[in-house]
């Protein structure tokens, strides 16, 4: 019993190490890929990069550097909106009582129930018409409108299990709603708002069909965009460059996740199970 | 409050329910004229010009009569009129020739080169043409066909154009420059369109229009600055303006006619017949001729468009003013309603939470300006061909019939159904198997550092990942074919993605093993939640590790497979980036689907309303998958 439950152990961890290989092969082939030239790539596929052709990293640095700083600014400032916005109706939804609650809350969830697909050729003409395309301003209001709607649902939940009697001692002291909000709530939602900033931000740095569409400026693309232009617009043929793009585009998520896993998962966990 | 929402529906219906009818006249004709070349109005409107590839020129009076017609001895490139009645014709058979009112041949000269474009001012004081390569307009006058000048360019010019007036002339190189040139011929600008220039017009104000082979037509002003960009179906293949310069007529090779005003806001469209290869307008812009490639001339009567616009601007601006009439005395009674019932109260209380309101108006100005209103866009002009900054027309079902009919749209359903099929098992069999794996191991390390690793896989941008996988495909330089090689399957390799037979379903073996990360953590968070009791039992009754996973686990996690299979369904049906990335929908439509379809609607063919349409329709599915798991889920829990 003892003996046939330890093979099954290392049957399972032989099977995941496998599987866990098997995902992340593009991942592994992007990083050796990245160091090779287009010489080695056809001439000798599975041979490790020799030598290593760390040039690439530059020629795609040069390429790439403006698209990602882009994204990051859309991302940051987008995710910060959201955070904002979502932070003053998720209390006020939470804490407050006033006429029109249950309505205007429902208004608001009922738009995490209309799907992309219905909005995106109409949202494309509404911004070419207020002329904000070809501008951040595409990229930021879509982010803070679209995101704040399950940042609010998020927040109301969260803020609904703060302490009640917290508030109205602060407020007995006689700080000021303003003060109430800025010293006590949103120090106590932090991990909420750290979820929703991640969430965010990694939401906007993956977006590609909405810049595609709205942004046709190249000083101003995002890193999705610029990834598929990359050989059009630098006339890069070699794999290897275009590999090394993949790698530095994978820096900002990859310090995102390192330093906010956590959060993120939390947050992916709590929106699905709450829907 | 029931009330108001239908009387406003009923106003935005209204508001689109009379389309645009252009009265299109029977087309004229001449015998054996085959397509048109060009097209001219006379100064007073009373006589229209046409020259031909059948070697003919003809020129007729207002009703579509034949007044005379003449031939030459090759292609007729160009004709103009002037006011005295006299009939320029150049031709490919290297002659300029001028007719007087009555046909008879007033002058001809030989160029010694095919002369491919002739225009002149009304008066007839400036007439210049263009000669096959050369580079020089080329003056001539009109009274003797004599050269009296030429004004040299630095490139081979295409074709010239003079404005009515004889102010500007406007020509147009063969390497995409244009030059605008005053009346005595000195250059004024040096300009570049987007393209290869198809045809050119200018007006008396020295604006020049240009229609180019990327479906666009330029505006530029006299200082060469480009004003407006107006987007057509297909390459433009003739620009007119009208006398006055402040209407466009343009044409394009898709048989399509568009008609702008001078802010390049699209008044009307109409397409389905004949492709208009020369237009020109009659002196008080009223009417729009139309050269055709099957040699007749349609006359287009743009005048009643104009002035039932302008009737329906005025009309909309009366149901808006209605609209709000009604919302106000609406209110106004639900007041006095509330007022009489001793209900005012509840005003109180609102002014109470007046701050509470300020808090949620950035997010709620957000939530109607950029969420609700393109909602709403959608659902409304899903009915309507729908065209931005001009004229949108109210064609009922017509887009959803069309739908129907598209031949993209059905096989793009038949490839949706595989993929949501095969996504489904995706999304649940490969995460299941990884969740329940770990979950038995029984080193929490090993289980914290498996979960971490497969997650490891987030940090490659999407569009990066779909793109290493495109690699992957490549015939020559991708990893499946030289795996194939290397264990001797080399037979096996293909142009995976370049093949329709095998396209779909490498689309469908991206993300190969399938541990969806979502997926796995919540059917491992799923399994966490599972009393560790119920399985003790079980075990203690003897049940091994399949019977527990079957009667135990699975039943245990329907929740979350309901959750997995809905959320796969809305975002299978939405998702269309990894096609739009890897096959574009190829080769030939063997990867289509609706969304992708919606999406090239919209940008390729600049069909709207169309595009609302598909949208709307996924939405509709989608709501009904929705309403189906809501129902379910109460069904269930009772």
């Amino acid at each position: 019993m003892l003996h046939s439950g330890k093979t099954r152990q290392l049957v399972s961890i032989a099977l995941l190490a496998l599987l866990v290989f098997l995902t992340l092969v593009p991942i592994l082939f992007m990083i050796l890929s990245s160091l090779k030239s287009n010489a080695q790539i056809l001439g000798n596929f599975w041979a490790l990069p020799s030598p290593a052709r760390w040039s690439n990293y530059a020629e795609a640095f040069t390429s790439i550097w403006r698209y990602i700083l882009n994204t990051v600014f859309y991302a940051v400032t987008g995710s910060v909106s959201v955070m904002l916005l979502s932070a003053v109706s998720g209390y006020l939804f939470a804490k407050k009582s006033f006429p029109g609650k249950n309505v205007l809350f429902l208004m608001m969830l009922a738009m995490m129930m209309v799907p992309s697909v219905l909005t995106l050729i109409p949202s494309y003409v509404l911004y070419k018409n207020m002329g904000l395309t070809n501008s951040p301003w595409a990229m930021i209001i879509s982010s803070a409108a679209g995101g704040q709607v399950f940042g609010t649902f998020l927040c109301r939940m969260y803020m609904a299990g703060l302490p009640g009697e917290l508030f109205e001692a602060a407020r007995m002291d006689g700080a000021s709603e303003l003060r109430v909000f800025a010293r006590i709530v949103l120090p106590l939602s932090l991990p909420i708002l750290a979820t929703l900033f991640i969430m965010q931000s990694v939401g906007v740095y993956n977006d590609y069909i909405w810049p595609l569409l709205t942004i046709q400026d190249s000083s101003l693309q995002v890193i999705s965009v610029g990834l598929t232009l990359f050989t059009k617009q630098f006339g890069i043929t070699d794999m290897g460059p275009q590999f090394a793009a993949y790698a530095i585009s994978s820096l900002p998520l990859l310090a995102i996740f390192t330093f906010g896993m956590k959060y993120y998962i939390q947050g992916m966990t709590q929106g699905a199970l709450k829907l | 409050m029931r009330r108001t929402s239908w009387i406003l529906l009923a106003v935005l219906l209204l508001l689109g329910l009379a389309p645009l009818n252009v009265s299109a006249q029977a087309p004229w004709s001449s015998e054996g004229a085959e397509e048109i070349t060009s097209i001219a109005v006379s100064a007073d409107g009373s006589r229209v010009a046409m020259g031909s590839h059948g070697s003919k020129a003809a020129v007729f009076d207002q009703e579509g009569r034949v007044l005379f017609e003449v031939e030459a001895g090759n292609v007729v490139n160009a004709v103009d009129l002037l006011e005295d009645g006299t009939l320029l014709a150049a031709s490919d058979d290297r002659h300029l020739y001028a007719y007087g009112p009555d046909g008879h041949l007033l002058w001809d000269r030989d160029f010694k080169h095919q002369v491919k474009s002739v225009s002149a001012s009304s008066d007839g004081a400036l007439v210049t043409a263009v000669v096959q390569r050369g580079k020089a307009v080329i003056q001539v006058d009109a009274a003797t066909g004599e050269q009296t000048g030429s004004f040299p360019g630095d490139t081979i010019l295409k074709t010239a154009e003079v404005s009515a007036d004889g102010s500007w002339i406007a020509a147009a190189g063969a390497d995409q420059f244009i030059f605008l040139l005053d009346k005595d011929g000195q250059p004024h600008s040096r300009f570049g369109a987007g393209g290869q220039v198809q045809s050119l017009a200018v007006t008396g104000e020295g604006d020049v229009a240009v229609g180019t082979d990327t479906r666009q037509v330029e505006l530029f002003n006299k200082e060469g600055t480009r004003i407006q960009s107006l987007s057509t179906r297909d390459h433009v293949s003739a620009v007119a303006f009208s006398k006055d310069g402040k209407l466009l007529g343009v044409a394009d090779l898709s048989g399509f006619f568009y008609l702008f005003d001078s802010n390049g806001s699209k008044l009307w469209e109409s397409g389905g017949g004949q492709v208009g290869r020369a237009l020109a307008f009659s002196p008080d812009g009223t009417i729009l001729y139309a050269g055709q490639t099957d040699g007749s001339i349609r006359p287009l009567d743009v005048g009643s468009v104009i002035a039932e616009g302008k009737s329906q601007t005025r009309m909309r601006t009366a149901y808006w003013t209605a609209g709000a009439l009604a919302i106000g005395l609406l209110l106004t009674g639900w007041l006095f309603y509330l007022k009489k019932q001793k209900r005012l109260v509840v005003f109180k209380s609102i002014w109470h939470s007046r701050w509470v309101y300020l808090g949620l108006l950035p997010s709620f100005a957000l939530l109607f300006t950029f969420m609700y209103f393109p909602a709403f866009s959608g659902l409304f002009h899903s009915l309507y061909q729908w065209q931005p900054g001009g004229k949108t027309t109210f064609i009922g079902l017509a887009n959803f019939e069309r739908m129907i009919h598209d031949p993209y749209v059905s096989k793009g359903l038949g490839n949706l159904i595989l993929l949501i099929v095969t996504g489904l098992v995706k999304a649940l069999i490969p995460p299941l198997i990884v969740a329940e794996l770990i979950y038995h191991l029984r080193s929490k390390k090993l289980q914290y550092g498996f979960r971490t690793a497969f997650t490891a896989s987030m940090v490659i941008p999407g569009v990066a990942g779909l793109l290493i996988w495109q690699n992957f495909y490549d015939p020559n330089m991708g990893l499946f074919n030289h795996f194939l090689q290397l264990i001797g399957l080399g037979s096996w390799t293909h142009g995976w993605l370049g093949d329709p037979q095998t396209a779909l379903w490498s689309l469908i073996f991206i993300g190969f093993p399938f541990v969806g990360i979502l997926q796995l953590l919540v059917l491992y968070a799923g399994l966490l939640s599972i009393p560790l009791e119920l399985m003790e039992s079980a075990r203690m009754d003897g049940a091994g590790l399949p019977r527990i996973i079957r009667s135990i686990h699975l039943p245990l996690l329907a929740g979350q497979f309901k959750f997995l299979i809905i959320m796969g369904l809305i975002g299978i049906i939405q998702d269309f980036n990894g096609i739009l990335i890897v096959t574009g929908g190829g080769p030939m439509d063997s990867t289509y689907v609706p969304a992708l379809q919606m999406y090239y609607a919209a940008t390729k063919f600049n069909d709207l309303g169309y595009a609302s349409a598909l949208g709307v329709s996924m939405f509709a599915v989608i709501l009904v998958i929705t309403i189906i798991n809501l129902k379910f889920i109460k069904q269930s829990d009772e």
